[in-house]
């Protein structure tokens, strides 16, 4: 009953003859919410990669008079000037005004003065990748000089909506690359751990226990606080990755080698190696897959933990530096009470990473039942 | 068998303790200069010309100057002895300092633990039960958005909203009255005046992936055929919950119970200095930023030892439970 | 001879609740607390006694600050409009004319904040046992003059002469700030018991109080002027307005600090100062909970920590929530941040090239400094290249003003003449084929609107082909690399001066670890040749000028030797800023009088300690 109901549509002999992985896309395809999450997921990421395109304007160009600018409302029809109705993207331009003593900074519509929004225009040059030199964006102002602000300005004046898409690249891969340091070096010394028990279990689980023993924050402290203080940002950026990630994969060691203690007894472990299986062919084609579910909940867990290390150590100012831009920067230049007061749209990042945690979360749980041998969806 | 085990493991913990303040010391070590450098730096910052001879006076004084395994010898031999060194920066014994902190870190680390637990197992045996319902879904959300939202910034905003709309002073742990009082009932009703803030926002995050685990962990039980069994056998809904399945799911909690608390109070570090605690995590902050050495290398020290007494009790705990583990 | 006029009174009052004690027998009348001869203060209006003062103060290094609020304690002080030198604890002083000898005397019937007296033999101790002391510590530059360390001489009981080598003009201008309250700190009767000269057995004292040796017993029980300690010892006697009661250290949440019962001034009506019962000094760990106690009226005056223009709306929408008003700290002169070159750096192509004189000039110019005003300062502020403002009589119009206007097309001339090319992608190469690229350091945390001003700046300069990164690094590494060590490329400082003695105008002579333009040009100078590099004829002419304006005591002659380095230093022009240092804004609460609406803000003036907090109090 309840494989007709995951793979509804789908004859019987289609769905015996179905390999693994097509059977846990059909039961993944089931999950709307995971569906949904995983397409936000591949849209960041889309982003992340395309970021230059997509932002409409350079993210460090400043403006004097965009200081604190609020985001401005996307409209399509307006009115010309001889009376009749026009249809175009555009926004209402906004004027500035500040209190020469208390500097308090406001905005008035300046009426009549409308900022057109053009696709695939020319905006300011830019290298894609740091490479390829363009300067069409998806979209920007039809004036080269004018600009707008769909989620506003921040203390220089600089726009958000494209500092969030550039903060998306550094933020999205940071988890990303961490993950993966974790992941590789958890499932390593965790399977190895787990598998062969003993002594080498023993000097394993120690290495972990010490690494968990210690505070994270002086972990991070000590090691960021030692990388030498002229690397570039790029080289910086791998290191903070790789320190974040030291931290991380200890629960993921553990994670798994749980998972395998527990795993070695099962039957059809003992049917491989009683086949006369290699170790390595137990443990990588009987056990890890059997581990998958585990392994991606707590990946989706870790990605997420990975962004808000990210955002801590750039408040203890020791992680990624302006001007480098990622959403814990971002979040760590709204950390004030005056951007809570005068500016709260300087908290969009904040929004931005819960919209990427969510989504990936969905994602995760959506693999993770699809991937699961005893889910529901297939135990018939 | 189980004796034989908890001795083993109480025996390993002794070098393991060498190692770990081993480690820790390099930790604090490893950053370039020492503290007369960021002393010279402060003192720099306010325009003193800072004499090459005085520094090198008292890195001497200091014993800053010799090899590194023999600061930790010394170091490490003190702490042995029970003296854990002076605090330079504070021109103080270290013992003075640390220990009101440690008492007020542990008491919020408990507040919170206790919050995370009471609110984090219900609602994951809510949302495992009633798995992909509105419900679930609502209780996933706000549970993400905890975790997905940095700590230092829910503190900041909820400061921020109680003093200009409410016009309570939420900072700290104590109203200034209270402050170097002694311990009475009126102090510790003013403490849980001031506790919830810290407690929700560090128990915000943590609630989140204590729901998900135990999500997770009730599913797999749930789908297990002892479950089928007992549900057509008729027992009730709850009782059949309760009894098995809960139980069950809640072992990787045991194993995590150990370091939850030490996890607590280091996690705690950044929202504890945007809301101003007297807490360890500040003092240790600061010590850590200033190569205060030996006030750090304390701090260090104790929050490394709450861990291996976790993880020893949560070990031994787990070969109570799981008798898998103890015979391996 | 300088003196403040004092005029005797038949009968002192005091404060309501000493009073009380001496009438219960419990502290001496108040005739005979106060010295015979008490400073009158006739400044402002005459206050009533009561009340709390709450300023707010951070866990870690934020000792000067109380230094601040209680300041200024030395012999001489700065009046409030930081002008002009008047006596403090001592009442008169007298300086002989080639400003070699210092004559001090003292107030009689002075006494601590124990009631023990006050007189030569605490100064004595001082110079003695601790300044010259090469056990404790080595001997301050402060207290040296041509090489050699000062001598003292006590004449009587309530007299004593300082003597230098050389002459030493700036030495009451040290005595001033904050850093030269050395003879003043330390009483005799209780520090001594800390000292092995003087106690009957250190050993058995040491490790009574879990010491590590005697300096750092001294320095736990009777501070110095700038550790944490110094307000760690309620047991420790000052002459201060007010007293430690709770003490700040390492894991406090609060200092309290209570009226000074023996405290040496009066009002012009007799009234004992302070009028203000007591100082209270929530321990913050982050300046934006202190921007919310402030808001929420928890906090009486503040300055330090949240004077960022930044800042500014939110207190300013909140000053009627929380009861306040905002006064000035104005600048005393110069920029908030100068851009230091370093001339000396370790790289020999940046070197040669920093070097130039027509590279720093296009730099300059190629500086948009009405858009970085209008941007990161908020439209506060003014282009300026440095030094004292218009009004200042230490002005110096070419050091301020030249080379301000933003001219890409001169500035790239001047880099084409400089036969740096530009590569396919518009950026310009050194002589030798690499790119022309270096980076400039900044704290971020000090002064967040440098690193602004300083993204601003790369961009611009990015359009003259120069590319420059920004490094923001924690306090201490900057310290290292930019004061010691010499790794930086370049980096940038405050640099509010106006050239008054005490002050050391580290932007046009490197005589100063904030020269960061030239740093082991400063080594070479401050360790007499033997450390560090030694500098072009240039820099050695202008040191030369600097030591002779050190021994000036005549003001005019002394700003005729300023101007002189100025002058070099304008044809030089090493260093170059963007925009004048902006007046700040601090906020006191409405009821709270006698606190100026204008003060000046400099470290050496110790802001607000000569505004005499003494004398502030509530009106209600």
């Amino acid at each position: 009953m309840a494989v007709a109901d995951a793979t509804s549509g789908k004859d019987e002999q289609e769905l015996q003859l179905a390999s693994q992985w097509r059977l846990m896309w059909w039961a993944f395809r089931r999950h709307k919410l995971a569906v949904v999450g995983g397409t936000i997921v591949l849209l960041f990421y889309f982003i992340a990669l395309f970021c230059e395109f997509l932002s409409p304007f350079d993210p460090e160009s400043t403006g004097a008079r965009d200081v604190y600018h609020p985001p401005q409302m996307l409209r399509l029809i307006y009115e010309k000037e001889d009376g009749g109705w026009g249809f175009g993207p555009h926004v209402r331009a906004m004027t500035q005004k500040r209190d020469p003593f208390t500097l308090e900074t406001t905005f008035e519509p300046d009426p009549g003065n409308l900022i057109f929004i053009s696709f695939l225009a020319k905006g300011t040059p830019y290298k894609l990748w740091g490479i390829i030199p363009l300067e069409r964006r998806l979209f920007t102002a039809s004036k080269v000089g004018e600009k707008f602000f769909l989620l506003g300005a921040d203390r220089l004046g600089r726009d958000m909506l494209s500092r969030i898409l550039y903060g998306a690249r550094v933020s999205m891969t940071i988890g990303l690359v961490g993950v993966a340091i974790s992941l590789t070096l958890g499932i390593t010394l965790g399977g190895v751990s787990g598998y062969f028990g003993g002594r080498v279990d023993a000097i394993i689980q120690r290495l972990v226990e010490l690494i968990l023993a210690l505070p994270t924050i002086p972990i991070w402290l000590g090691l960021s606080a030692s990388l030498p203080q002229d690397w570039s940002p790029l080289t910086r950026y791998f290191a903070i990755t790789a320190i974040l990630s030291l931290v991380g994969w200890t629960e993921l060691a553990r994670v798994v080698r749980g998972r395998f203690l527990a795993l070695r007894t099962e039957d059809f472990v003992v049917a491989a190696r009683l086949d006369g299986a290699s170790r390595a062919r137990v443990i990588g084609r009987h056990m890890a897959p059997a581990m998958a579910s585990h392994i991606i909940a707590s990946v989706t867990l870790a990605i997420p933990l990975m962004i808000i290390a990210e955002t801590s150590l750039s408040f203890l100012g020791l992680g990624l530096q302006p001007p480098l831009i990622s959403w814990g920067v971002l979040l760590r230049e709204a950390q004030n009470v005056q951007s809570i007061a005068q500016a709260p749209w300087l908290f969009i990042p904040g929004i931005a990473v819960v919209v990427a945690v969510l989504s990936l979360n969905f994602l995760g749980d959506g693999m993770r039942d699809a991937a699961d041998p005893y889910a529901q969806g297939q135990s018939a | 068998m189980l004796a034989v085990y908890i001795v083993r493991r109480i025996l390993w913990s002794i070098p393991f303790f060498f190692a770990a303040s081993l480690v820790a010391f390099a930790l604090i070590q490893a950053p370039p200069g020492d503290y007369i450098t960021s002393f010279a730096a402060s003192l720099a910052a306010s325009g003193d010309i800072v004499d090459a001879d005085r520094l090198e006076a008292l890195r001497t004084r200091y014993g800053l100057d010799q090899p590194f395994i023999v600061q930790y010898w010394r170091w490490i031999t003190g702490v042995i002895q029970g003296d854990f060194g002076i605090s330079f920066e504070w021109q103080q014994p270290v013992s003075q300092l640390i220990w009101e902190r440690m008492g007020l870190s542990l008491a919020l680390a408990f507040g919170t633990l206790t919050f995370t637990w009471a609110v984090a197992l219900p609602l994951g045996i809510f949302s495992a039960v009633k798995k992909y319902t509105i419900g679930d879904y609502l209780m996933t959300t706000i549970g993400f958005i905890g975790l997905a939202t940095p700590n230092f910034l829910i503190a900041l905003v909820m400061m921020y909203i109680a003093v200009v709309y409410f016009g309570a002073d939420v900072s700290g742990l104590f109203s200034p009255e209270y402050q170097q009082a002694p311990w009475s009932f009126a102090r510790f009703v003013d403490l849980l005046k001031h506790i919830w803030l810290p407690i929700a926002v560090l128990g915000l995050s943590a609630t989140a992936s204590l729901m998900r685990i135990m999500r997770a962990n009730l599913l797999d039980e749930l789908q297990k055929p002892y479950v089928t069994t007992a549900r057509a056998k008729g027992l009730s809904e709850f009782r059949l919950l309760m009894k098995y399945p809960v139980r069950i799911a809640l072992n990787p909690f045991v194993s995590t119970i150990g370091w939850a608390f030490p996890q607590l109070v280091s996690g705690a570090v950044i929202t504890a200095v945007v809301l101003s605690l007297p807490t360890a995590g500040p003092l240790m902050l600061q010590a850590l930023l200033a190569q205060d050495m030996y006030l750090a290398g304390a701090f260090i020290l104790l929050l490394c030892c709450l861990s291996i007494v976790g993880m020893l009790v949560s070990d031994i705990l787990l070969a109570l439970v799981d008798p898998r583990i103890r015979f391996r | 001879m300088v003196a403040v006029p004092a005029i005797a009174y038949a009968e002192f009052k005091e404060a309501p609740d000493l009073a009380a004690k001496a009438n219960a027998g419990e502290l001496p009348s108040v005739t005979e607390r106060l010295p015979a001869d008490p400073e009158v203060l006739d400044l402002g209006s005459v206050g009533q006694y009561g009340g709390e003062l709450r300023f707010g103060l951070r866990g870690s290094s934020d000792h000067n600050h109380i230094l601040r609020m209680v300041s200024p304690q030395g012999l001489v002080r700065w009046d409030p409009q930081y002008t002009e030198l008047i006596p403090n604890i001592a009442k008169s002083y007298d300086v002989n004319d080639d400003a070699t000898e210092f004559t001090f005397t003292l107030h009689d019937g002075m006494k601590w904040s124990d009631g023990e007296p006050f007189t030569a033999d605490d100064i004595l101790f001082n110079i003695n046992d601790l300044v010259l002391n090469e056990d404790y510590a080595p001997t301050p530059p402060r207290y040296m003059a041509g090489g050699e360390p000062l001598t003292i001489e006590k004449i009587d009981d309530l007299t004593v002469k300082f003597t230098f080598a050389a002459p030493y003009g700036d030495f009451l201008a040290e005595l001033a700030s904050p850093l030269g309250q050395h003879p003043v700190l330390y009483a005799k009767h209780y520090c001594s018991q800390f000292h092995p000269d003087h106690a009957d057995d250190i050993a058995a004292v040491i490790s009574e109080n879990n010491a590590a040796d005697w300096q750092n017993l001294f320095q736990q029980k009777c501070g110095d002027i700038e550790i944490p300690s110094r307000w760690g010892n309620p047991d420790r006697p000052t002459l201060d307005p007010w007293v430690v009661v709770e003490p700040y250290t390492g894991g406090a949440t609060r200092v309290v600090m209570d009226r000074n019962p023996y405290f040496w001034q009066v009002d012009s009506e007799g009234h004992q100062l302070p009028y203000i019962d007591r100082l209270v000094a929530p321990i913050a760990q982050d300046a934006e909970s202190l921007v919310l106690q402030i808001i929420g009226g928890n906090i009486d005056f503040a300055l330090r920590h949240i004077d960022a223009p930044a800042n500014r709306p939110v207190l300013a929408q909140n000053r009627e929530a929380g009861d306040y008003k905002f006064f000035e700290a104005r600048p005393v002169g110069g920029v908030n941040m100068v851009i230091n070159l370093n001339l000396a750096s370790k790289n020999p192509d940046l070197r040669a090239l920093f070097n130039e004189r027509d590279f720093r000039v296009a730099l300059s110019h190629g500086i948009n400094r009405e858009e970085i005003i209008e941007t990161a300062l908020l439209g506060q502020g003014q282009p300026w290249q440095g030094g004292p403002f218009e009004d200042h009589p230490n002005y110096h119009e070419r050091l301020a003003t030249q080379f301000l206007e933003h001219n890409p097309d001169r500035a790239n001339a001047l880099l084409d003449g400089l036969g740096l090319e530009r590569g396919s992608d518009g950026s310009r190469q050194m002589a030798n084929g690499e790119p022309l690229r270096f980076s400039i350091d900044v704290i971020p945390t000090l002064a967040p609107e440098q690193v602004d001003m300083l993204e601003m700046i790369s961009r611009q300069w990015a359009d003259l082909g120069v590319q420059m990164d920004v490094n923001p690094m924690e306090r201490t590494f900057f310290y290292e690399r930019t004061s010691n060590s010499n790794d930086h490329d370049a980096a940038v400082w405050g640099a509010a001066v106006s050239f008054v003695p005490g002050e050391i105008p580290q932007q046009i002579v490197p005589v100063h670890h904030d020269s960061r333009w030239g740093i082991p040009w400063s080594h070479w100078y401050n360790s007499g040749g033997t450390e560090g590099e030694e500098p072009p004829e240039s820099v050695k002419a202008r040191m030369a000028l600097y030591d002779q304006a050190k021994a000036t005591a005549d003001p005019a002659k002394r700003l005729a030797i300023i101007h002189e380095i100025a002058d070099i230093a304008a044809d030089e022009f090493e260093v170059f800023a963007v925009s004048k240092a902006t007046p700040r804004f601090g906020i006191v609460k409405n009821d709270l009088r006698n606190v100026p609406e204008s003060m000046p803000r400099s470290w050496y003036y110790a802001t607000p300690g000569p505004t005499l907090p003494q004398i502030w109090f509530w009106d209600n």
